[in-house]
């Protein structure tokens, strides 16, 4: 393929814009082979060692193999009940053409208003009034609501794409109102769903004040983003182990959305064919 | 749900002794402090202690903790900023008796102990760390510019950056956007004040009415003017501080025990430990230091006074004088408590120990900053380092500080 001189901008943003993303990369994955003096003393230069010491120091010393997985078991959960929470309710908004279901849209759109900082003291109450406080099954509960505002919008603007023949064609072989949403929106909908559950786990995960306020500093509770800064610390912070720790932390991220990103390509594919 | 195993707290074992810890990653002292706290467990048999360990975030996660009356039962943090409120709030609890009554006021210094009274006579916590602040000089550095001896006044120490600069080399690294340069400003400024004048104004935040605490800033601005301080060193933090001088590229830094005990061996080689340099007419005789005896304590919650016996045994063994040693010559930390050991592998740790009446001592102005002030004072640190920045500017940046606190 031949590109044309219109085409030269369009090349310098991209290279541009990937610089932009490659430079902080590439500094954090140098910087976790290098001591203090070198990351400061040299920040961009390559490390001149390959030694794991910083991973393994990280790893032991902020018990970054437990806060993965409570970071795992949190993040799981918490995307099953909002997809199971969402998915219904979006189903249900989708299809209602009466004032009631506008407005029932306009209340989930609603949660876009609350700042995150406001809402920390009344969670912090209520976590305390159930009896939940110093819990992840707490931020189990609280994550999907968070979520939920963003999850359903999406969702809802999926479902109103498919056609109203396809639902009454279920319905003619016999099909229930659930099996309807199980089997003619559900799978019509993944490019949403694939979606969502990007966007979800990537604020799940990352997720840091209300776990840190609601779960707490307990090494076998305290999920990944609250054991990492643990290893910064007021009079003398190792760096080259601080950003070793968070390349660690950041594999996941990586796996999930690479995973991720190509089922979302391909249910955009599949659902532009179907429909 | 809170009877789900997987995903319910387990903070509630009576067995258990929860500490609220700094150290436990890689804050200096944390591979002794894990180290005691296995050997303690291994001599109480009964007893587990679990470490819940934070970072700079710690008053936060307690107080939050606390507010719900799930807080730990010890906790390990310095005196500064919102733990200065913990004993009147009731966050934590006056040790005053438990002291006394354990036999431990005599293996505290008195300077700590003086310390960590509060104005009402209560006893906020067990000192347990304390620090020394002095200022490093690279003597090789020094000799490389034409300096032949450490500066100790105001005078030979412009004379000393000058020369410094000439040969490209920075002169006094500081950490002006952070604690560190709040630190070293707030011993330039008591330069021309006693402790009771210094306490005074660190306690109104009225630096225009205090002519000590003028003619200080008017030094300070002096030497910032001069080209004292390194390049751009208000927006310099600690990290990039220390590692200006551990790399050579500057040749004086003012820094606490735990940075002088990660000073590589070859810069540590040709440094000399001293005071900051005086103006003529200063109310101290000889080159100033810091130290403060209050950085890290033991604070005892109103959950751990139901645990007080379990608390106690762990304080007795936390203050053996064995164990104590074990930070010195391990870790390199200063303590709070009476002891002679002296560090060894830490060189410029004891020799900061070791300075004694060679210096005089500037007031650390932690205690006595309201706290709602201590973070608008670093911001107002930053001004104050700005070359071009008048005295009266400085003035009214601190004192704004403190309104808008």
């Amino acid at each position: 393929m031949k590109f044309g001189r219109s085409w030269l901008p369009a090349h310098i943003f991209a290279w541009l814009y990937m610089v932009l993303l490659v430079v902080p990369l590439y500094y954090l994955l140098v910087s976790a082979f290098k001591t203090n003096d070198q990351i400061f003393g040299s920040p961009f230069s390559l490390p001149t060692s390959l030694s794991t010491t910083n991973f393994t120091e990280s790893f032991s010393s902020a018990h970054l193999g437990p806060a993965v997985l409570n970071s795992m078991l949190v993040t799981v959960l918490a995307l099953v009940l909002t997809l199971a929470l969402a998915i219904p309710a979006a189903f249900a908004i989708a299809r209602t053409e009466g004032r009631v279901g506008a407005l029932v849209e306009r209340v989930f759109s609603l949660g876009f208003l609350i700042p995150t900082f406001a809402a920390l003291f009344p969670t912090f109450l209520l976590a305390a009034a159930t009896g939940l406080f110093h819990t992840r099954a707490f931020m189990v509960l609280f994550l999907p609501a968070t979520a939920m505002p963003l999850s359903v919008v999406i969702l809802v603007q999926f479902m109103r794409t498919i056609p109203r023949e396809m639902e009454e064609a279920a319905r003619m072989d016999g099909a229930s109102t659930f099996a309807v949403l199980r089997h003619v929106y559900t799978p019509m909908c993944m490019p949403g769903i694939a979606t969502i559950l990007l966007l979800n786990f990537l604020t799940f995960w990352n997720e840091y004040l209300y776990s840190l306020v609601i779960i707490g500093p307990d090494p076998e509770q305290r999920t990944v983003q609250v054991a990492l800064p643990t290893l910064k610390s007021l009079t003398g912070t190792d760096y080259g182990i601080l950003t070793a720790g968070t390349v660690l932390t950041l594999v996941p991220v990586w796996a999930v959305y690479t995973v991720l990103q190509k089922r979302m390509q391909q249910a955009l594919v599949s659902g532009a064919v179907k429909m | 749900m809170s009877g789900c195993s997987t995903l319910a707290s387990a903070d509630s074992d009576p067995g258990t002794l929860l500490v609220h810890t700094q150290l436990g990653t890689t804050a200096p002292g944390s591979a002794t402090y894990t180290a005691v706290v296995k050997a303690f467990e291994k001599e109480n048999p009964g007893i587990r202690v679990k470490n819940l360990v934070n970072g700079d975030d710690l008053p936060q996660v307690y107080e939050t903790s606390r507010l719900a009356r799930k807080e730990p039962d010890v906790v390990m943090v310095n005196l500064y900023d919102k733990t200065l409120a913990w004993t009147d709030v009731g966050a934590t609890v006056d040790v005053k008796g438990y002291l006394d009554d354990w036999g431990l006021r005599d293996r505290v210094l008195p300077a700590a102990l003086t310390e960590w009274t509060d104005g009402k006579g209560r006893i906020r916590a067990f000192p347990y760390f304390a620090t020394n602040w002095p200022v490093a000089y690279n003597t090789h550095l020094l000799d490389r510019a034409g300096v032949g001896s450490v500066p100790t006044t105001g005078d030979q120490l412009i004379g000393a950056a000058r020369k410094l600069r000439a040969k490209g080399i920075a002169p006094v690294t500081v950490g002006g956007n952070d604690w560190t340069g709040q630190k070293l400003l707030a011993q330039i400024i008591q330069t021309f004040l006693t402790p009771e004048e210094a306490r005074q104004v660190y306690t109104s935040g009225d630096f225009s009415g205090s002519r000590g605490a003028r003619a200080g800033i008017d030094y300070f601005v002096d030497l910032r003017d001069a080209g004292v301080f390194a390049d751009k060193a208000q927006g310099l933090t600690s990290d990039t501080m220390t590692t200006q001088y551990n790399t050579e590229a500057a040749a004086i830094q003012s820094a606490m025990s735990s940075a002088l005990a990660k000073v590589p061996a070859k810069a540590a080689g040709h440094t000399e430990i001293g005071g900051w340099p005086l103006a003529p007419g200063a109310a101290h005789e000889k080159p100033t230091i810091l130290r403060s005896y209050t950085l890290i304590g033991f604070w005892v919650s109103p959950n751990g006074t139901k645990k007080i016996s379990t608390v106690e045994k762990f304080l007795r063994f936390m203050y053996r004088p064995d164990v104590v040693s074990r930070f010195i010559t391990e870790s390199g930390r200063d303590m709070a408590l009476v002891t002679d050991t002296v560090s060894k592998d830490f060189p410029l740790v004891a020799e900061a120990q070791q300075l004694g009446d060679r210096v005089g001592q500037a007031l650390l102005p932690d205690l006595y900053v309201p706290p709602t002030a201590t973070q608008p004072l670093i911001t107002a640190t930053s001004t104050a380092f700005t070359r071009g920045t008048s005295a009266a500017s400085v003035r009214s940046a601190l004192e704004s500080a403190y309104r808008t606190a």
